[in-house]
């Protein structure tokens, strides 16, 4: 009976670091490169490291947290208890696919398939201002109202793998 | 704006995160995360590697229009239009707050308060943009070499050249010969005959010189000077990343 107990104990516990473990790897790097604060040298680049190891972390603690949830339910008994354990592994497993979202691509939408227009047929003011490229004898503007609102333009100029930043 | 070659891949990069309001770029084939205003991989397997600035201007579009007329233009993302920067955006960004300051008051420079920064030559400099336009044409020198900033015919262009014409030995004071009284950089026939008129003048060799930095008369005629990369930036951003920077003022 106390060895039943025991392992039970051992099964939440291993939940509980999986559950603590994924919400630190996605929540930390979101905390620290968000707009408008400051970020210090040291904190940016420990939350881009978490970011570097945080898809295999996030695998290890769902997997971890299944199979806790999986043999903690064949220990515990109790209704409440069980439900919270259910809880708690798809709680990793949310942290896990929110933890691959790019919620920067989500508030600036990426421009995937710039198309082009030529210089005479582009409708854009006089006195409104372009980044201008001229690469391979190919010249590219890019107008900064729209550059600066998708803020990355991958491209090809001239040949020129190139990517026009704003 | 960066070459997108690195390490024998070509690379494409997302937005994927933000370093004191300058964002962080991840590209897809390695996932290192790359800084925008330096080009430099700060994390993941090519961290310490450096992507190949391409040299871009800044340019009102009329201007670039008649400079190029056989150019191309990005087109809007139609879904996302309605969505872009007001025609004032620029007015707006100004009272935008900042998470970095280094205001200098004595020198007049606010967080926001926009620059032209230039690093070449063993040294970065900043030029007050407002400054720049004012004067229309600067001369100053950046670490050991001399340089002219020079404010194009629709009076908001701005481009850099190094002051050494070909054939001439040392550096050559420029003066500018166009009448900016007579401009009109909303017309774009005035923008199209004033993007191949000359604005400028040395005393070396008596030459005019047009905005591309190229002699259309005399002794230097069809020489070119080297163009010198610049970037507009908030004094926030470029104080940050150029630490060491100085700044021009008359």
């Amino acid at each position: 009976m106390e060895h039943a107990r025991l392992k039970t104990i051992a099964y939440s516990l291993l939940l509980m670091t999986a559950f603590l473990a994924s919400l630190v790897y996605l929540a930390y790097p979101i905390y620290v490169i968000r707009p408008f604060r400051h970020q210090g040298p040291r904190e940016l680049a420990l939350a881009l490291r978490v970011i570097q190891a945080r898809p295999m972390v996030e695998l290890v603690c769902v997997f971890c947290a299944l199979a806790a949830l999986l043999l903690y339910l064949r220990t515990e008994t109790r209704r409440s208890r069980r439900r919270l354990a259910i809880a708690g592994a798809a709680l990793v497993c949310a942290f896990a696919a929110l933890s691959r979202v790019n919620i920067y691509e989500l508030m600036f939408h990426p421009d995937t398939h710039p198309l082009f227009s030529s210089a005479r047929q582009a409708k854009i003011d006089p006195d409104d201002k372009v980044l201008a490229v001229k690469l391979g004898g190919s010249a590219r503007a890019y107008p900064i109202r729209s550059i600066a609102y998708h803020h990355i333009v991958n491209d090809t100029v001239g040949g020129e793998p190139i990517v026009a930043t704003y | 704006m960066w070459t997108r070659t690195s390490g024998g891949l070509v690379l494409t990069f997302h937005l994927a995160g933000i370093n004191n309001q300058n964002f962080l770029m991840r590209d897809d084939q390695t996932g290192s995360y790359w800084q925008q205003i330096t080009g430099a991989a700060v994390s993941g397997p090519l961290t310490g590697r450096r992507l190949t600035l391409v040299s871009s201007d800044e340019l009102s579009f009329g201007l670039w229009a008649a400079e190029e007329p056989g150019g191309t233009v990005l087109q809007n993302v139609a879904k996302y239009a309605s969505d872009y920067a007001k025609k004032d955006w620029e007015v707006k960004m100004l009272k935008e707050p900042t998470v970095l300051s280094f205001a200098d008051p004595a020198r007049k420079l606010e967080a926001r308060t926009l620059m032209l920064g230039i690093r070449a030559f063993g040294a970065s400099r900043a030029y007050p943009y407002d400054e720049v336009v004012k004067e229309k044409l600067v001369l100053d020198r950046v670490g050991s070499e001399s340089i002219v900033l020079l404010v194009g015919p629709d009076g908001q262009s701005v481009r850099v050249f190094h002051d050494h014409i070909p054939g001439v030995d040392g550096t050559s004071p420029f003066y500018r010969t166009l009448d900016d009284t007579q401009s009109h950089p909303a017309d774009p026939a005035w923008l199209k005959q004033a993007a191949s008129t000359p604005i400028m003048m040395d005393e070396a060799t008596s030459s005019q010189w047009n905005f591309q930095g190229c002699a259309v008369s005399g002794k230097a005629a069809g020489a070119c000077l080297e163009p010198v990369d610049v970037i507009k930036d908030y004094w926030f951003d470029w104080r940050n990343y150029n630490p060491g920077t100085t700044v021009y003022s008359r």
